[in-house]
């Protein structure tokens, strides 16, 4: 906090206020008071939640019951990833995959496996819905070929449902050839690509498994992918360790090199215990975070495009204002395919007992789903309880949730608050970027 | 928590606004059929419409059983064509429900040993039989002493089917029909299962088809609409609708860079060609032809040889355009309307309405007896002489064509006339407040300005109809201050929607009026050197003419009879009640303007015409 601030407020579970911005933390719902409501709502949540609770009543805003946890079983799986490459050709120390082959052997997908997880998802779906299928390593391309045949058997299986389907992947772009990206326009791919910021930081965090630097390979890779942006949804991806934590520079770097989106994400838990951020680097973190934010912000105001990919996200999901119960789709719509079969949480759950989900032989494991869904629920998290965020935040990522903890939560409320801030500014200068759809 | 809610915050995100009652949500997709799946929706030029497979009704002509109608392979007859039985059953057959006598002997049957035999081995219909009328659905001949059965195949089986008839008594079991089995000959082989009943109603008494066809059953048999084989129905109908003529694409606003490189279209429709949004072409045109982008022809004969025939649709579908209000398209459009310019205000309604009043209702009056005057120097199909027609055989049909045309615009700029009027006076009474009273409009001027527009008459040589070409030419002056009325009456609020209609119709009009001139001038453009074979010769008279005196008396009778005629629609134009008294005002003016025709086809087989502007201008000329 900078100096002169008033000293931080108690935390309420009920509400929210980012200047005269209030979000209802059970609803998701954000109102804009008047100043001198303001003022009354800062003093009644500095009071504690009797008071708050109040002041709300007074707004009208008592009324909203806690939306009900979902029940049942849950819906049939729309988006698969699948590993279909546990090995890599990069040796990034931070790696959840832990060198592609997240603590196992090496080894590619068998291409039955690929064929019946996707027929699998085609056929649990609704005719006229649609399925997403994300590749995912690994390096997912060390199978090129194997992708090409999963694509094809999807394109078919699913055009004989009436099931549209959509393909991503997830890439560190050093093998993509100029044919590589015809094939991924052809088939609409949304491609992210793996890079943590300018030459010098990304050599030293992503090396190739020899040793030698990333970065100029996968620049002189990118050509072909950006010269089809008009087909390809192309994005970078950030992971953000001690080592890199000049976001508006990283963002700059890779807006530079052709990315239209840029987004990044703090690591948190590494296998190795290495480069994950730490206590102390976490303000630093928000510094960044924030920083980056303004300048998005400034450049959209005033018009003109801006890689930075988090804060339009944040803006979107809080103009969305869907109240969570999960941080994200994962077990619920979404769930990972190893190379034998075995469905995961997600693709960080692949070998990891955890998030094991069945296998193809008999379906996604709809007691474990259901079960998962159920445990890793916001409302059923102790620590989420008093938090205002838990709506927005969902409980945090299982994976890391699980594996590290929450120790990040300071600076996700930091970044919330931010957004909610950056959302009221958007909102009265440029209201026709939200799109009411 | 009882204070009234404070209703000054305001609700900022999707969230806080649903939280306001009565706002709907859709949280999930809605599946199924689009209504355009639905009967109803079928083709309308069809009975009953080429939306479901007529023959899958038959396929349960007979109640309990089912049947299908397989051809012949491609390998040649094997036996299994004809009228198959697929199953019998009476289970969901709602003519079960019913009490008869024949249905409860029928139900009998086909639960008892005739059923069980028929659900072993594959049966065929061998014959039915009506009013003591039995056809055997078979060709049979004499070959070596023996008779050959030959069996009819699936379709001829269906015709055969569809002449059976319903009793209107529903106790009448008036229908027989038999089974049999077939040896790997096709002939008929053992002893044939015989049934008594009556031909399934398809519709039930509300016109429903009854609920013993399964959803997707009489589709079932279809192959994609977009490929149906219409030599298969023996017609030419699409299988949904589809446009005969279609204007071509215009450049699209939202494409700026491809409309300055007046790129050429493929199909050789170019999108520079300022008559390309006003060309009419053919849909089904060969985009390869060299005469792709010419006008859609008027008769099949003319057209036939530049489009695909039915059947190549099947092979060319990719190269027919979605058609959008009548436009072609090759491209999604954008969904957004190119923006107005909110700097260009558009003109205010009082100089719209002195526009209508001064300029245009002046100008429809003065083109309506241009074109008469226009047709009356052209020659009368009857007055072709023998030896002409020899030497030029088309001639009189040409001449017949070209004066209708002509006659039907000036028609109908009489008709834009009465419209002009119309607009004026409903626009009076609608905005008294910034609007001059009413005055009927009928004549070459309104009194309050000299439009300035041309009052030559002048006979429909080639030069004349090129000029009409060109006064009616979408663009021009014309369509332009129409144009602007329709966006007025359709951005402006207030105006009932019946007058945009009106406004709507006279700018679409013109376009008419273009092509029909462009037509006649093709179809006088043969004889343009030899004047004297479609010309009268009719010179324009001297006003003081004793000649043309009665016509000219004619004329101005009519147009006092219009006024009147105007004057009284116009006050009584919020009722019905005093529409009669108008009525016959115009009903008197139209008389009157038979009489001026057959003045007008007297004095110009006299060579003489009618000085139709000299009753306003004392003294009009040429």
């Amino acid at each position: 906090m900078a100096d002169g601030a008033p000293p931080p407020r108690l935390q309420s579970r009920l509400a929210h206020l980012s200047g005269t911005l209030l979000l209802h933390a059970e609803s998701a719902a954000l109102y804009a008071l008047s100043p001198a409501q303001a003022e009354e709502m800062e003093t009644a949540l500095r009071s504690g939640d009797r008071a708050a609770a109040a002041m709300l009543a007074r707004l009208g805003l008592d009324a909203a019951e806690p939306a009900l946890p979902e029940q049942g079983a849950p819906p049939p799986v729309r988006a698969l990833a699948l590993t279909v490459s546990q090995a890599c050709n990069m040796a990034c120390g931070y790696c959840y995959a832990a060198g592609g082959a997240f603590g196992g052997p090496q080894r590619q997908m068998p291409s039955g496996v690929a064929k019946a997880a996707v027929e699998r998802l085609v056929a649990d779906a609704p005719p006229g819905g649609t399925v997403q299928i994300a590749f995912m390593g690994g390096e997912p391309w060390m199978a090129s070929g194997l992708i090409r045949d999963t694509v094809a058997f999807a394109r078919r299986r699913a055009g004989a449902r009436a099931v549209k389907v959509g393909f991503a992947m997830t890439t560190n772009a050093t093998l993509l050839r100029e044919a590589d990206a015809e094939f991924l326009a052809e088939q609409r791919f949304a491609v992210t690509v793996s890079l943590d910021g300018d030459r010098a930081a990304n050599d030293r965090l992503r090396p190739m498994a020899g040793g030698a630097g990333s970065f100029d390979r996968v620049a002189a890779r990118l050509g072909p992918l950006s010269a089809r942006s008009d087909r390809i949804k192309l994005s970078a991806r950030v992971t953000v360790t001690p080592e890199n934590l000049d976001i508006p520079a990283t963002v700059a770097a890779l807006s530079d090199l052709g990315f239209g989106s840029v987004g990044v994400s703090p690591m948190l838990a590494s296998p190795t215990g290495s480069g994950a951020l730490g206590a102390a680097e976490f303000p630093l973190l928000l510094e960044a975070m924030t920083a980056a934010g303004e300048d998005w912000l400034a450049a959209t105001i005033a018009g003109r495009p801006h890689a930075f990919a988090n804060l339009a996200t944040a803006l979107g999901e809080l103009h969305r204002g869907r109240p969570r119960s999960h941080s994200c789709g994962a077990v619920r719509d979404y769930l990972a395919v190893d190379a034998e079969g075995n469905y995961a949480a997600c693709h960080r759950f692949v070998n990891d007992p955890l998030g094991g989900m069945g296998d193809l032989s008999g379906g996604p494991d709809v007691a474990a789903r259901q079960r998962f869904l159920a445990e890793r629920q916001v409302e059923a998290q102790a620590d989420c309880a008093s938090c205002w965020a838990r709506r927005l935040c969902g409980g945090g990522c299982h994976h890391e949730v699980l594996h590290a903890g929450r120790p990040a939560c300071d600076f996700v409320r930091g970044w919330l608050d931010f957004a909610i801030g950056a959302y009221g500014r958007l909102m009265a200068a440029r209201p026709g970027w939200f799109a009411d759809g | 928590m009882t204070d009234t809610p404070d209703r000054k915050i305001r609700p900022l995100n999707m969230a806080a606004r649903q939280a306001e009652p009565d706002l709907p949500a859709y949280p999930e997709p809605v599946l199924g059929n689009s209504v355009a799946t639905l009967m109803d929706s079928g083709v309308g030029n069809c009975f009953p419409g080429l939306e479901f497979d007529l023959r899958q009704l038959d396929v349960r002509f007979f109640p309990g059983l089912v049947f299908a109608f397989p051809g012949v392979t491609p390998d040649g007859p094997d036996g299994t064509q004809g009228a198959q039985l697929v199953y019998a059953d009476t289970t969901g057959d709602p003519v079960f429900d019913e009490a008869w006598p024949w249905v409860q002997d029928l139900a009998q049957k086909l639960n008892g040993p005739e059923g069980s035999a028929l659900g072993s081995g594959q049966w065929y219909l061998h014959y039915v039989e009506q009013k003591g009328r039995r056809i055997e659905l078979y060709d049979i001949s004499v070959w070596q002493n023996a008779l050959l059965y030959t069996p009819y195949e699936g379709e001829i089986a269906w015709w055969i089917i569809r002449l059976i008839e319903r009793s209107a008594d529903p106790a009448e079991a008036d229908l027989a029909i038999a089974l049999t089995q077939r040896d790997p000959q096709g002939q008929p082989m053992g002893v044939p299962v015989v049934l008594t009943g009556k031909r399934r109603a398809y519709l039930d008494g509300e016109g429903m088809i009854p609920d013993v066809y399964h959803p997707g059953e009489l589709t079932a048999s279809m192959c994609s609409p977009w490929t149906h084989d219409f030599r298969d129905c023996a017609c030419q109908y699409w299988a949904s609708n589809h446009p005969d003529v279609v204007l071509g694409e215009v450049p699209d606003p939202n494409d700026r860079g491809r409309m300055q490189s007046g790129q050429e279209i493929p199909d050789r429709t170019s999108e520079t060609d300022p008559l390309q949004p006003v060309s009419f072409l053919d849909w089904m045109r060969r985009r390869t032809d060299p005469a792709a982008d010419v006008q859609a022809a008027t008769t099949i004969d003319g057209a036939r040889p530049y489009r695909y025939d039915p059947y190549e649709i099947n092979l060319h579908w990719q190269e027919l355009d979605f058609v959008l209000q009548g436009q072609e398209a090759n491209v999604t459009p954008d969904g957004e309307l190119p923006a107005a310019d909110p700097d260009v205000a558009g003109p205010s309604l009082p100089a719209i309405c002195a526009d209508l009043r001064d300029n245009l209702g002046p100008l429809e009056f003065i083109l309506a007896l241009r074109y008469l005057y226009a047709t009356f120097s052209i020659r009368a199909p009857e007055e072709v002489t023998a030896a002409e027609a020899a030497a030029w055989p088309g001639l009189a049909d040409d001449l017949r064509a070209a004066r209708q045309i002509l006659l039907s615009v000036a028609i109908s700029e009489m008709t834009h006339l009465r419209w002009v009027n119309q607009m004026l006076w409903s626009l009076t009474a609608l905005r008294p407040d910034v609007l001059p009273a009413y005055r009927p409009v009928v004549g070459p001027t309104s009194g309050h300005a000299d439009p300035e527009h041309s009052l030559s008459l002048d006979p429909a040589t080639p030069g004349i109809i090129e000029q009409f070409v060109a006064l009616e030419r979408p663009g021009g002056d014309i369509d332009t201050e129409y144009a602007q009325l329709v966006k007025h009456l359709r951005e402006e609020d207030g105006y009932p929607p019946g007058l945009f209609q009106l406004a709507v119709r006279i700018d679409s009009d013109g376009l008419q009026h273009y092509h029909k001139f462009r037509d006649v001038h093709a179809i006088l453009a043969p004889y343009s050197e030899l004047e004297h074979l479609y010309l009268r010769g009719v010179t324009l008279a001297d006003p003081s003419d004793a000649a043309v005196a009665p016509a000219l008396k004619l004329l101005e009778a009519a147009v006092a009879a219009l006024q009147d005629g105007y004057r009284a629609e116009a006050e009584t134009a919020r009722s019905n009640a005093d529409r009669a008294a108008s009525e016959a005002l115009i009903v008197e003016a139209r008389d009157i303007m038979h009489l001026l025709w057959e003045k007008g086809e007297e004095l110009a087989k006299q060579r003489i015409g009618i000085p139709f502007f000299a009753p306003f201008r004392g003294g009009c000329g040429g």
